[in-house]
C-alpha cells in the first residue's frame, strides 16, 4: 500500500504504519510525535486530494 | 501457435462426446481484425468454431468464475496461474474443470499486430502451469528478459515526477472498467466503485476519482496479479493500466519471493502470516 | 439553402474569426487517436481523421454534470437548499463532426425534449450549439451507417455540411444557425452544390457492410425478449461500460451527491444498462441480476423498443464504435441481423 502510494507520487512520510500495543504507551506518543513532525514538515497535501467536488 | 487448434479441437470434441465435461471455454473468430471473441461451446457439433491464433487476448479464466458445470478450458500460461488463483480462491474447483493447455508463444499486440503484447514480451511462464491435456510441445520459457524496465523507471523518478506521470497516463480514463472487469481476480458481487453507502469515492471523471479507483483496484489485485495483460488489451482507450498493478507484482516478487497463481499448494502471501515476513513499512 | 466555397487558404482565418462569437470544439489528437475537445485559442480542428473514439456527444451531454450545489453547513442560512450550478450556454460550434453523430444528436433529443418535459441541461446546451458537419468520404471498414438510416452525406442534425474537395470545402448551409456561422467566418464564396451528390454516392458505395433491420418494427417484443440466444451472444461480454460510453446515441444517466465537508454538489454521471447497478432499486431488489438480461436490454432497446416508440429507425447511427472498442468484439450489426431474423416458434 504505501510502496504504491509512494510509486504513484504520495510523499514519502505522508502514509506510515506502524505496530503500537496497547501497553507501549511511550512509543504511541513518540510515533504520533514523528509522524506529526514528518507531515508538518512536508507540508499540506496538494498532491491527493480532491480539489472540490464542483469541479468540472 | 495456429498449429494447436487441430488438437484444440479433436480433445474438445473428445471431451464432449463422452460426457467428460458439459462444456468447452474458449475463442471463436471474431468478426473485426486482430480480435476474437471468447465462446462457450456445449455440443461437440460446434466444435469446428474454435479458434487459437495470437489474438486470444482475453483471460478465460475470468469466465469460469462460480460455474456449476463440468468445463473443459483451453488455458494458455497466464490463464492458468488464473485458474491455479481461482482455485486457491474457491472461485471454481480443480474437480470441475478439464485445462486443455496451450504452450503459448505470446498475442500481438491489438494496436500494433508487427509486435507482441508487452506482458508477452517480458512472459517467463508461458507453458500452462496446470494442465490436464495438452495441445502441442511446451515451449521454451524466456528467462534472459526484464520484466520491470518500466517500473524502475517510474521508480527513479521525483515524487512529482511521478505524480504528473500518472496524471498523463490516465487522462483519457473514462472509467468504463473494462480494465476491473476483464480482469479475472476482480469478481467482488459489488465493487468498492458502486457502493454508495458508504461512497467510498466519487463516480465521476474527477482525476482523483479516477486516480482512486485505479489505485485501489490495483492494490486489491497485489499478490494475485498473473500479469496477463488482460486489462491493457480490454482498454479502449489504450491506457497502460499494468503501470500499477506491476510495481505490487514487482514488490511481490522481491519482498517475498511470490509470483501468482503457480501452485495450488501454497497459500499467497498477503493472505498468511509468517514470522520472517519483511516489515520495512512498519516504523 | 445556400452553398459556400471555403478556399483552405481562408480556412485557418475564418475559425479565427469564429472564435469571438463562439466556443470551439473540434477533432484534436488525444494520446494515440482522436476526440473531440473545446479548442484552445491558438487550435486549429484537425480535419484528417477516421472517426474520433468517443462521440462528440459529450458536447451537450458531459459525462459528469454539476446539476445543483447545497451547503450542509447549518449556520448557512441556506443550508440544504438546491441551488442551480452556474453554467455556461454562450454560442458554441463543434467543427467536423460526421453525419452520424450529427443523426445520433437528433435522436438523443427525442428522450431529452418531449412534449412533457424538458431536459434543461441538455437542452439549453444543444439550443447553444452549431453543429458543423464533415461528410465521410472514407468511411471506416466498421461503418453500417447506410442501412441504419443513416450516411456519410447526411444532414440530419446539422447546420452546416463540409464537403472536402481538396483545396477547398464546400460548405452547405442547411439551417440559419449555419448561415450565421458562415458569415461570421467570412466565408461567403459562392459554391457549387452538384458536387454533392456524385460525392454521396461515391462515399455511400464504400460502406458494404449492412445490417437487416425491415423485420424488427413487425417483431413481437416479447418473442424477442424471449429469444433463446440471449444467453450464447452475451457470453463473451464483460459487461464494461466501452459500448454505451462510446454511443452517441446512449443517454442514460446516473444522479449523485458528492460532498467535501460541508459543501455538496448533486451531479449526473453517464450510466451503462451493461451495469447491475443500473438496474439495482432502492429496496435492494435488481430485475436484471445476470448477464445475458442486462446485454438484452442494450439491443432491445437500440433495435427494438426504440423503434417501435418513436417509429424512427434504429438507435443506432451505425458509426462502429462499438464493434471496433468491444473488448469481447460483441458485434452489434450480427446481434441486430440475428434479431431481425428470428422466428419464434409457435
Ligand atoms: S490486473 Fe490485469 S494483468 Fe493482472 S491478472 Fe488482472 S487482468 Fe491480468
Ligand atoms: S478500461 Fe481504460 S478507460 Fe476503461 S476504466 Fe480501465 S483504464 Fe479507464
Ligand atoms: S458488449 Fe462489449 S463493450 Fe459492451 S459491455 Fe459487453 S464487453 Fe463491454
Ligand atoms: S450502437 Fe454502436 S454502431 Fe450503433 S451508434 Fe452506438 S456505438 Fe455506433
Ligand atoms: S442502450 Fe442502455 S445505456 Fe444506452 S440508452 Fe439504452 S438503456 Fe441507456
Amino acid at each position: 500500500m504505501k510502496n504504491l502510494m509512494e510509486h504513484m507520487g504520495v510523499e514519502p512520510g505522508r502514509l506510515q504504519f506502524s505496530w503500537i500495543s496497547s501497553a507501549e504507551s511511550t512509543k504511541f506518543v513518540d510515533v504520533v510525535t514523528k509522524v506529526t513532525e514528518s507531515v508538518k514538515a512536508l507540508g499540506p497535501n496538494t498532491n491527493y486530494v480532491k480539489k472540490s467536488a464542483a469541479k468540472v | 501457435m495456429e498449429s494447436y487448434i487441430g488438437k484444440i479441437k479433436e480433445i474438445s470434441e473428445r471431451l464432449l462426446n463422452d460426457g467428460t465435461v458439459e462444456c468447452v471455454v474458449g475463442f471463436r473468430k471474431g468478426t473485426v481484425a486482430l480480435t476474437n471473441e471468447p465462446c462457450m461451446i456445449t455440443k461437440a457439433s460446434d466444435v469446428k468454431d474454435l479458434v487459437w491464433d495470437s489474438n486470444c487476448r482475453l483471460n478465460l479464466a475470468n469466465y469460469l468464475t462460480g460455474r456449476k458445470e463440468k468445463i473443459a478450458v483451453i488455458a494458455k500460461g497466464c490463464d492458468s496461474r488464473n485458474i491455479v488463483n481461482h482455485i486457491i480462491e474457491n472461485k471454481i474447483s480443480r474437480e470441475q474443470l478439464v485445462i486443455i493447455g496451450v504452450p503459448c508463444k505470446g498475442m500481438v499486440d491489438k494496436n500494433n499486430p508487427e509486435s507482441l503484447q508487452s506482458n508477452c514480451a517480458t512472459c517467463t511462464h508461458r507453458n500452462p502451469v496446470i494442465y490436464d491435456e495438452l495441445c502441442g510441445e511446451l515451449v521454451e520459457e524466456q528467462t534472459d528478459v526484464d520484466k520491470y524496465e518500466d517500473v524502475r523507471a517510474v521508480e527513479a523518478m521525483e515524487t512529482q515526477e511521478k505524480w504528473a506521470f500518472f496524471e498523463e497516463l490516465l487522462s483519457g480514463c473514462t472509467r468504463c472498467y473494462a480494465c476491473k472487469n476483464a480482469c479475472p481476480l476482480c469478481y467482488c458481487p459489488t465493487c468498492f466503485v458502486d457502493e454508495s453507502q458508504p461512497q467510498w469515492i466519487g463516480k465521476g471523471t474527477d482525476p482523483i476519482d479516477v486516480r482512486t479507483y485505479h489505485f485501489l483496484r490495483a492494490y486489491h489485485c497485489a499478490g494475485r496479479c498473473t500479469d496477463c495483460g488482460a486489462c491493457e488489451a480490454a482498454c479502449p482507450q489504450n491506457i497502460k493500466v499494468r503501470q500499477f498493478t506491476k510495481k505490487l507484482e514487482k514488490d511481490c516478487n522481491e519482498l517475498y519471493g511470490w509470483e501468482a497463481g503457480l501452485t495450488v499448494d501454497q497459500r499467497p502471501p498477503l493472505d498468511s502470516f509468517k514470522l520472517d515476513d519483511p516489515d520495512k513499512f512498519i516504523m | 439553402m445556400k452553398v459556400i466555397k471555403i478556399d483552405k487558404k481562408t480556412w485557418a482565418g475564418g475559425i479565427n474569426s469564429l472564435r469571438s462569437g463562439y466556443r470551439l470544439i473540434g477533432p484534436v489528437v488525444k494520446g494515440d487517436a482522436h476526440d473531440f475537445a473545446e479548442l484552445a485559442s491558438d487550435e486549429a480542428p484537425d480535419m484528417a481523421f477516421g472517426n474520433t473514439r468517443l462521440s462528440p456527444k459529450s458536447v451537450i451531454f458531459p459525462q459528469s454534470e454539476p446539476m445543483f450545489t447545497y451547503s450542509l453547513d447549518e449556520s448557512d442560512p441556506e443550508h440544504h437548499i438546491l441551488k442551480d450550478s452556474t453554467k455556461d450556454y454562450s454560442p458554441r460550434a463543434v467543427i467536423g463532426m460526421r453525419p452520424c453523430d450529427a443523426k445520433a444528436i437528433s435522436l438523443v433529443r427525442m428522450n431529452f425534449d418531449t412534449p412533457d418535459y424538458r431536459d434543461p441541461y441538455w437542452m439549453d446546451a444543444y439550443d447553444a450549439t452549431t453543429f458543423v458537419g464533415l461528410a465521410c468520404d472514407n468511411p471506416c471498414t466498421t461503418c453500417f451507417c447506410t442501412s441504419a438510416g443513416c450516411g456519410p452525406y447526411h444532414e440530419e442534425g446539422l447546420d452546416v455540411l463540409l464537403s472536402d474537395c481538396g483545396d477547398a470545402y464546400e460548405a452547405k448551409a442547411l439551417t440559419e444557425k449555419g448561415e450565421k456561422l458562415l458569415a461570421a467566418a467570412g466565408w461567403d464564396a459562392e459554391g457549387d452544390v452538384s458536387i454533392f451528390e456524385p460525392k454521396k454516392a461515391d462515399a455511400e458505395a464504400k460502406i458494404t457492410c449492412t445490417v437487416e433491420t425491415g423485420n424488427l418494427r413487425g417483431k413481437n417484443s416479447l418473442d424477442l425478449y424471449d429469444a433463446p440466444f440471449w444467453k450464447e451472444l452475451s457470453f463473451a461480454c464483460i459487461n464494461c461500460g466501452t459500448c454505451t460510453y462510446t454511443c452517441p446515441t446512449c443517454w442514460c444517466f446516473d444522479i449523485q451527491d458528492e460532498n467535501k465537508g460541508k459543501e455538496g454538489v448533486r451531479m449526473r454521471n453517464w450510466d451503462s444498462c451493461m451495469t447491475s447497478l443500473f438496474t439495482m432499486h432502492g429496496s435492494g431488489h435488481n430485475p436484471r441480476t445476470e448477464k445475458h438480461q442486462r446485454f438484452r436490454q442494450r439491443f432491445m432497446h437500440k433495435l427494438k423498443y426504440f423503434v417501435d416508440k418513436y417509429d424512427k429507425g434504429l438507435m443506432c447511427v451505425g458509426c462502429g464504435r462499438c464493434v471496433q472498442q468491444c473488448p469481447a468484439n460483441i458485434d452489434i450489426r450480427t446481434i441486430c441481423n440475428k434479431m431481425n431474423g428470428y422466428e419464434a416458434a409457435s
